[in-house]
């Protein structure tokens, strides 16, 4: 397999204190991994430093294989897609289509083949039907999804959302994670989806999850590995997800993590 | 302030509606100039029919025209009364202390207050059928010329769209940080001016950080999306003329004609 990413001893100082000192991670392509943490644990820097917003002290980062510096920050920017946390201050354009729009006028694509990508993308996020609204006649999470249609016209093979449902009502969160969940099964190996976040339900529906605290790697692997330890979360402060709870107090255990609607149905088969 | 009128784009699919923004603009602009030269009721007539028209041709209620003009009615009134005292020449009509209305200044007073009227609705007109980036767009269309000289044209076209896209936002934000800071007993409508400008200054402080952040993560957000310069981007929206580009065109060529026929003639 192909590494996505891969970021080699990295050291980062933010007033004058190691955030990172050392750190090492690797991400499959294809792979859609959950980056945990709580606030201040260096989750959304790492993001910065990934794309090149901020400026590693140390350490290498390789974007499939290329190495990170100021002369290939523009072309590796260009395979990676990021969806910030607040959907206001990340739309651009005066309605959604000009939003999508603004990406594909940046890499000077020809005018002529805007609208089809345009179309497609927003067709990928469920936001066709609101091609000419305007950003303030939209819920929080229908701008998300437009902050990802945007990321996805440009035809990322990573996206990065930080923290991108942490200002969503419930619904809007469910949305994006639905979203999410239908990118992964269209693109499968083609995209690779890091998300930054604290929700536990969220992180759940990862492949991998990795947890980070004050800049080190505390756990690695996959949910069920991660939401067995439930001390080690709690240390870190975290919450695990209530299936996760339960597990953790359970004396038999299941074989996988199971999700709330699996964990009841595993306890009383009858109960459908 | 939801009230404010000036500048408000009301959508519609009006025959003015359909017209590229540059045709509004060169129209209104061309509109604005030409009224600097009326001086005479022949002329004045002519140029209300011209608004009039256009008016009916947005298929929008008067009434909104009327609630433009009411922000501005001070301005206006401020113009008329001096130049009802201020000018100079006989028959005098009427003595007030030192000042003395004269004849040719209620003349010029009426004057001055239609042509200020005329040129807001003309203003009105295109503010109100064409969404503020088409405006933003034909600005940077019709300003193309002055890259020639070093103007960095088309950043600031992308400035001001960024910056009427915001508009909305913000009021939000006032309006929060207001009912946060009236929760807690702050009054923004008593006492007076003194007390009362002095009441903006906690509702700037938190806009501005506000705003500032805003800015900070939509700069990050532009430059993941590949923004390099506004410069060399390519264009979504293409503005064409079309064909009632040409029949506004040629409406307002007939116009200005008239005028100068009425002008020369001296009606």
């Amino acid at each position: 397999m192909t590494k996505a990413i891969t970021i080699n001893n990295l050291t980062y100082q933010y007033d004058d204190q190691d955030l990172f000192d050392g750190f090492n991670l690797s991400v499959e392509a294809g792979e859609w991994v959950a980056l945990v943490g709580h606030n201040g644990s260096g989750k959304s820097t790492l993001a910065k430093l990934i794309v090149g917003l901020i400026v590693a002290n140390g350490g290498d980062i390789d974007v499939f294989g290329e190495r990170l510096t100021v002369d290939s920050v523009n072309d590796i920017r260009a395979q990676i897609g990021m969806v910030f946390q607040n959907p206001d201050n990340q739309f651009v354009g005066a309605t959604v289509a000009d939003d999508v729009a603004f990406g594909l006028e940046n890499i000077e694509l020809p005018s002529d083949e805007m609208p089809q990508r345009i179309d497609e993308a927003l067709h990928t996020v469920g936001m066709e039907n609101f091609k000419e609204r305007e950003p303030h006649t939209l819920s929080g999470g229908q701008k998300q999804r437009v902050a990802l249609a945007s990321v996805l016209a440009l035809g990322p093979k990573i996206i990065i959302l930080d923290e991108a449902t942490a200002m969503l009502d419930p619904e809007g969160r469910a949305t994006i994670m639905t979203t999410l969940q239908n990118l992964k099964a269209q693109f499968g190996a083609e995209l690779t989806l890091i998300t930054i976040t604290h929700d536990m339900d969220e992180a759940a529906l990862a492949d991998r999850i990795v947890v980070i605290n004050d800049g080190r790697l505390i756990l690695d692997g996959s949910p069920d590995v991660v939401f067995s330890k439930s001390q080690t979360m709690h240390d870190n402060g975290l919450e695990l997800p209530f299936a996760g709870e339960l597990t953790a107090r359970l004396t038999v255990k299941p074989e996988k993590y199971l999700d709330e609607r699996e964990l009841i149905h595993w306890l009383s088969p009858s109960n459908k | 302030m939801n009230n404010i009128m000036i500048g408000r784009f009301v959508p519609g699919s009006s025959w003015v509606h359909r017209l590229d923004p540059r045709t509004k603009m060169i129209v209104t602009f061309v509109f604005i100039f030409v009224m600097l030269f009326a001086s005479s009721w022949g002329t004045y007539a002519l140029s209300a029919v011209f608004v009039v028209l256009a008016i009916r041709l947005t298929q929008q209620p008067f009434k909104l025209y009327w609630d433009g003009l009411k922000p501005i009615f001070w301005l206006i009134l401020f113009t008329v009364v001096l130049q009802l005292f201020l000018t100079p020449g006989t028959p005098v009509v009427l003595h007030v202390g030192p000042l003395q209305v004269t004849w040719p200044g209620i003349l010029n007073a009426i004057y001055v207050m239609i042509r200020f009227t005329l040129i807001i609705l003309m203003s009105t007109i295109m503010t109100l059928s064409t969404p503020p980036t088409s405006i933003a767009n034909a600005l940077e269309s019709l300003l193309a010329p002055l890259n020639k000289i070093h103007v960095p044209v088309a950043e600031l076209a992308l400035m001001l769209s960024i910056a009427l896209r915001f508009v909305p936002l913000l009021m939000d934000e006032t309006q929060k940080i207001m009912n946060a800071q009236k929760s807690r007993g702050m009054s923004f409508s008593t006492g007076g001016p003194i007390k009362r400008a002095r009441a903006i200054v906690p509702l700037l402080i938190p806009l501005f950080v506000g705003a500032l952040q805003r800015a900070l993560d939509l700069a990050n957000a532009m430059e993941i999306r590949g923004f390099k310069d506004a410069a060399s981007r390519t264009k979504y929206r293409i503005l064409l003329y079309g064909r009632q580009d040409v029949v506004a065109f040629i409406g307002t060529l007939i116009f200005v004609l008239i005028f100068i026929g009425i002008k020369i003639s001296g009606v």
